[in-house]
């Protein structure tokens, strides 16, 4: 009797873990199953791989000099506007000193791929942590960050990056990690306080359901209510968030880099960070007429990059909360 | 909801309609021409008249100011000097010319200056042009309420410095002036004001002998815009395009901030009216002048560096690219007082390791010439054949170590056996960039250095290079004639106190020898003073010299008669306007 | 309700105040003042400096500076009293000397009316991209819905791709060297913005990516309503297709494009800095970035201030809007 019973309890556990999977391992499947999304991933995915490979892939050192060899067309091109024939050693062309247009586009990448995650963890971290504390204690929580927005909705993102860049960037902070540092912090402080508010909307609605009511009565720490039951709630709107707020820092980091507020050149052949798109743009600019490939690699790739995040935010907006799908 | 659609309507229509309120009639579409006296005269005369050609030129970003007494930049300049004139005038070979005056002289110590004008001379509107009018701009350029940014241009004149820089309480400093800058009756009778015809003298005073002061007069802080305009239009008078009424060959007849300035001939212009309008337009984006240039819609644009190479393989472009040299020489500044530049070896090695051809064909592609010596060819005072610390990798090494430095590990180690670090400040701009990369690349390659690039934001920079203590170890920096004569290139930037100092450059003898030079009347001997002067500079290597810019302009077949110099500022031919014509522009 | 909306006001000022003192302390971290000058001029003599930080006042400690801009302080010129920012007096500019902030920004050449001022150019250039992205990006959103995966909605999508992913000065660029150097449609520099299509180019490239936005968002609303019971039930009535989409099914989704009008206008009136460089526009908003650049102290506190009371103004008349149109909404904090 025993036997049996137990025997038809793990019957039964087993044909529900067969058929009922986590949410997370449903909305897997419904983001690959779009066709956009994959796309979206796939080349996340290698622009990623460029990144952390770049040195690996480039054919020449991005800051190697080569007199005489300034503004060569791409290696396919016969007769440029210039009069110049290309070679087949540097595929995209050289810049006006003559460095390899590729492997710069290639190193390009680390910058915009890191200024697309790094603000936006930061962005998360303290969102989320602002949201929750406001959305659940409200009270003082609440009325700061409500103040706090109207104060950062107030002002003008660019403007705002703008002159803090350029007030900064001579201080230690503007110093560290080649001026990227500060490129982040400001990406963050303007962004955070969106992803606050929606957890901070988040909680606010699941504060009032059952299971948290529950957990109260019976004592719950405040602490292990917000993080073992409310946070895996709010984490598909933040997921989801975040990855539409990834393409709109990397073309703000163009934008600044346009406006020779980026990163800033190194000398040193072994730097991690050498260059971002935004910077390559800047110099393609100016030379559209000699060398439109300077300008066209990086806005091609800033394109790309930015498209392959917008699919993968519509993807996995409609992968997690199916009720929404197709809407903003 | 029907409130939502007749928003949404009502703000498109509103943009409609907006956009439509600003398409007046085709009729009235171009204002500025119909207002020009020739097309108004032009009925009158019998013969088929001549083709009036609009010359249309790109001036980069839209002047702040235009005002002749606060004026320094060149956007500006091209303005000003279009509508005015000064008493004298640079002629294509950048001799000193009778503009508005019609001859100088000094005294004979030249402590004092007498102008006498032109008999007969007017504004463009006919109104009387006398010195009492000069007296006033100098007048106006000294007095610390106008505050001119470019004021201490006229330091020379006695009493000036003084009177500039006061800040209360300048009676007794004003009257000094009043003194030294004078107008008069050619026998020395008080002037009666505007409109006393024969007030025609103006003599200025000094303190020291200046016998170049009547190149200084040239520029614009003496032009003679009228205090009664300046005085009712208030602080912003210069805004109004009718109160800019002047004795320069052109008449402002369209000022409009931030798109364009349209000028027409002025009748009155003692020496000949030009025969074509001439029209300025403000495009700060080098790619999109360039299309603009391409596309028929200017006439005159500077060529870029980068678009060079496109612009001579273009069988077109190619014959309308004009270069030639400027006024300005570059120099890598090293300061005297920071280790390891307060060693003059250090210098004599850096110099050496400088490659300024391999600079002028790979970074300026050509648009730049190489230089060893600090007054640029084309200017009273250039010396032909310095070779000194030219560029010579060996002899750059073995400098170095004759001092007893090493280079090890990337690294300048100083006779005490300690690391020296070195670093490369610039203002961050694409162009620095690319230009600094370069430089440190070249070094590390020649003496074996790592240099690191310190950019820093370009207004930030200005600011730390102007003071001894603030400014970097290594930056490049260049200096542009004011006006050409060797006492703007030696005395006023490497006197004891004056620009060189900011790198903490401070040589006595070269300032007795300066001073010497200044005073001297004697042209010759005064020319051979400054050779000695500049000898004396270039072998104390203070700083590399590097390369003279030099003005680069595209210019469309049908404008001709350009006199190119190398003070032109602000476009080709700007200095000579009246030789200039303009025919009908073939397609 | 009207208490909300007041309260909201109110907050407004300690908003502008606080926007103000960032701002103040951001621009003076960095160091130079008005009066360095790019390298490529004459710098300004130091005597001659003393004297205009004497007549600006900027040589006075820090904190009178900023009470000084905000509130008004005691002329050096003739001890008279001169009110600040909350008389609506925006500074004197230290580029344009002569000339206030609110001169520079609003004051129209002499002779024309407002909309040739500064601001009259930037809000027309704004209001005609607005006007370009809603025209075309609602149609285009709304086609986009109704034949849903169709090339229609393809097109759409891929047009809107471009609006958001492509930098703007790259846009701008390209459709010069286009529809200017190659086709001869425009001319590269219009030297006279009263011409109609002067203002094509610049208007399409700084309403592309609100045109993108727009269009994405009405797809995204339209589909939403589409599956609404109400539109189920019209449809089963046998109400005819088209009554159904003009009166049911635009109304609705058309409440969450309504909301983002007021910011997109807001944000094209700031944000064409770059468009102003490209087109040579005598707008204002190259005057705040060359104003950073030149230290133009009251210019750039002057500009940020008027964009923030824009911006602030706008999200604010969207609620209002909100709570206009759809009833159901209850506005509570």
């Amino acid at each position: 009797m025993a036997t049996g019973n137990v025997n038809h309890i793990a019957s039964l556990d087993a044909t529900q873990k067969k058929v009922s999977r986590t949410p997370a391992q449903e909305a897997w499947g419904r983001l690959i199953r779009n066709k956009v999304a994959v796309l979206g991933i796939i080349l996340i995915v290698s622009f990623l791989l460029m990144a952390i490979f770049a040195n690996v892939l480039s054919p020449h050192n991005p800051i190697q000099l080569n007199s005489g060899k300034g503004f060569l067309p791409p290696a396919w091109v016969e007769k440029a506007a210039d009069g110049k024939k290309g070679e087949a050693d540097f595929l995209l062309g050289t810049d006006t000193l003559g460095r390899d247009v590729f492997s710069r586009v290639l190193y390009g990448s680390r910058v915009s791929m890191m200024v697309g995650f790094a603000p936006t963890f930061i962005i998360i971290a303290l969102g989320t942590f602002v949201g929750m504390m406001a959305g659940y204690y409200g009270g003082r929580w609440d009325n700061f960050l409500m103040r706090l927005t109207d104060i950062m909705y107030g002002f003008p993102d660019l403007l705002f990056f703008i002159i803090a860049l350029i007030s900064l960037r001579d201080t230690v902070i503007g110093q560290f990690m080649n001026g990227l540092f500060l490129l982040f912090f400001a990406l963050a402080l303007i962004n955070w306080v969106g992803i606050a508010r929606i957890v901070r909307g988040q909680v606010l609605s699941l504060k009032q359901k059952e299971f948290v009511e529950a957990a109260r009565s019976i004592g719950v720490k405040d602490s292990q209510i917000m993080f073992r039951h409310l946070l895996p709630n709010v984490w598909g709107p933040v997921i989801v968030q975040g990855s539409f707020m990834i393409p709109g820092m990397i073309i703000t980091e163009a934008i600044l880099g346009y406006l020779g507020l980026g990163l800033k050149p190194t000398t040193n052949p072994d730097a991690f960070f050498i260059t971002s798109w935004g910077s390559l743009m800047l110099d393609g600019q100016t030379s559209i007429n000699a060398q439109p490939y300077l300008l066209l690699s990086p806005a091609v790739c800033v394109a790309l990059i930015v498209l392959s995040f917008t699919f993968l935010g519509d993807g996995l907006r409609d992968a997690l909360d199916p009720r929404m799908r197709g809407s903003q | 909801m029907r409130k939502f659609f007749t928003l949404l309507s009502l703000l498109v229509m509103a943009s409609m309609v907006l956009a439509a309120c600003g398409t007046p009639a085709p009729a009235t579409q171009a204002p500025a021409a119909t207002d020009a006296p020739v097309a108004t005269d032009a009925p009158a005369a019998t013969e088929a008249p001549a083709y009036h050609g609009t010359l249309r030129v790109n001036l980069g970003s839209f002047p702040d100011m235009l005002d002749p007494q606060k004026s320094s930049f060149v956007n500006e300049i091209a303005v000003l000097k279009m509508a005015y004139e000064g008493l004298t005038r640079l002629d294509g070979d950048l001799n000193t010319v009778p503009a508005a005056a019609e001859s100088w002289k000094y005294n004979d110590d030249a402590t004092e200056l007498a102008f006498t004008l032109r008999s007969g001379l007017t504004y463009s509107d006919g109104s009387l042009l006398n010195a009492a009018r000069f007296e006033y701009s100098l007048h106006r350029n000294i007095d610390p309420a106008t505050a001119g940014e470019y004021a201490a241009i006229t330091d020379d004149i006695l009493g000036a410095a003084a009177w500039r820089t006061c800040t209360e309480s300048c009676d007794d400093e004003k009257a000094a002036v009043m003194e030294s800058v004078k107008a008069s009756h050619a026998d020395g009778a008080a002037c009666t004001g505007y409109e006393d015809a024969d007030c025609n003298t103006l003599t200025l005073k000094f303190p020291q002998p200046a016998p170049y002061f009547h190149t200084v007069a040239s520029l614009w802080v003496t032009f003679p815009a009228k205090q009664e305009l300046i005085e009712a239009g208030g602080d912003t008078w210069w805004l109004d395009g009718a109160n800019h009424l002047g004795n320069g060959p052109f008449v402002v007849s369209n000022l409009e901030q931030g798109v364009n300035v349209h000028f027409t001939p002025n009748e009155h212009y003692w020496a000949g009216v030009p025969t074509y309008d001439l029209d300025y337009s403000f495009i700060t984006d080098g790619a999109v002048a360039f299309e603009a240039y391409k596309n028929n819609e200017l006439d005159i644009n500077g060529l870029a560096a980068e678009d060079l190479a496109t612009v001579q393989a273009d069988p077109v472009l190619s014959k309308e690219a004009n270069i030639y040299p400027g006024s300005c020489t570059f120099a890598v500044m090293f300061h005297q007082l920071k280790a390891p530049f307060n060693d003059p070896k250090v210098r004599e090695a850096f110099a050496y390791a400088l490659d300024r051809e391999g600079w002028v064909t790979d970074v300026l592609k050509g648009l730049g010439s190489p230089t060893l010596t600090w007054i640029p060819k084309g200017f009273p005072g250039y010396q032909d054949g310095e070779t000194r610390w030219g560029y010579d990798a060996a002899k750059a090494l073995q400098t170095l170590t004759d001092a007893g430095y090493k280079v090890e590990g990337g690294k300048l180690i100083g006779t005490d056996g300690k690391a020296i670090e070195i670093t490369d400040t610039f203002s961050d701009t694409p162009r620095n960039r690319t230009r600094n990369e370069w430089l440190v690349a070249k070094w590390k390659e020649v003496l074996g250095i790592d240099i690191p690039l310190n950019p820093v934001e370009p207004t930030t920079y200005t600011g730390l290079t102007k003071d001894v203590n603030t400014a970097p170890q290594m930056f490049i920096l260049g200096w542009c004639a004011d006006y050409p004569d060797p006492q703007n290139w030696l005395s006023v930037y490497w006197k004891t106190g004056a620009f060189g100092e900011r790198i903490g450059y401070s040589n006595p003898e070269l300032d007795a020898l300066l001073l010497q030079a200044d005073g001297e009347l004697d042209p010759a001997k005064r020319a051979d003073l400054y050779k000695q002067a500049q000898d004396m500079l270039v072998a104390g290597a203070p700083v590399a010299f590097m390369w003279n810019n030099v003005n680069t302009y595209l210019v469309k077949p049908w404008v001709t008669g350009l006199h190119q110099t190398p003070m032109d500022s602000g476009w080709i031919g700007d200095n000579d306007p009246l030789s200039i014509t303009v025919s009908e522009p073939t397609q | 309700m009207s208490t909300y909306f007041i309260r909201r006001f109110l907050w407004l000022f300690p908003v502008l105040f606080i926007v103000a003192l960032i701002t103040f302390v951001l621009m003076h971290a960095a160091p130079g003042g008005p009066w360095d000058r790019d390298l490529s001029a004459r710098q300004v003599d130091a005597g001659t400096q003393k004297v205009l930080n004497a007549y600006y006042g900027l040589d006075k400690p820090l904190w009178r500076q900023f009470t000084a801009y905000v509130f008004g302080d005691v002329s050096a010129k003739d001890g008279k009293f001169v009110c600040g920012v909350i008389c609506g007096n925006l500074g004197p500019s230290y580029r344009v000397r002569g000339s206030s902030v609110q001169d520079i920004l609003f004051k129209p050449p002499k002779g024309k009316s407002f909309e040739y001022s500064r601001f009259g150019y930037s809000l027309r250039l704004g209001l005609i991209s607005l006007a370009f992205a809603i025209v075309l990006g609602i149609p285009a959103g709304i086609l986009a819905a109704l034949k849903q995966n169709s090339w229609a909605d393809y097109l759409s999508g891929f047009i809107s791709s471009i609006g958001i992913s492509v930098p703007n000065f790259v846009m701008a660029i390209f459709l010069i060297i286009i529809f200017a150097t190659g086709l001869h449609w425009v001319s590269v520099v219009p030297k006279n913005w009263d011409e109609v299509k002067a203002w094509v180019l610049p208007a399409v490239v700084l309403g592309f990516g609100t045109l993108a936005f727009t269009a994405r968002l009405t797809r995204a609303s339209m589909l939403e309503v589409l599956r609404q019971d109400y539109i189920r039930t019209a449809r089963a009535k046998g109400l005819h297709e088209r009554v159904v989409i003009w009166r049911h099914m635009l109304r609705n989704a058309l409440i969450p494009v309504t909301t983002i009008l007021g910011p997109a206008l807001a944000g094209l009136v700031t944000g064409s800095f770059i468009i102003e460089t490209m087109f040579s526009f005598p707008g204002m908003g190259r005057a705040y970035v060359t104003a950073i650049s030149q230290r133009d102290y009251s210019m750039i506190l002057g500009t940020t201030l008027l964009y923030v009371l824009m911006v602030s103004l706008a999200n604010l008349s969207v609620d209002f809007l909100y709570v206009l149109i759809d009833p159901r909404i209850r506005l509570e904090e």
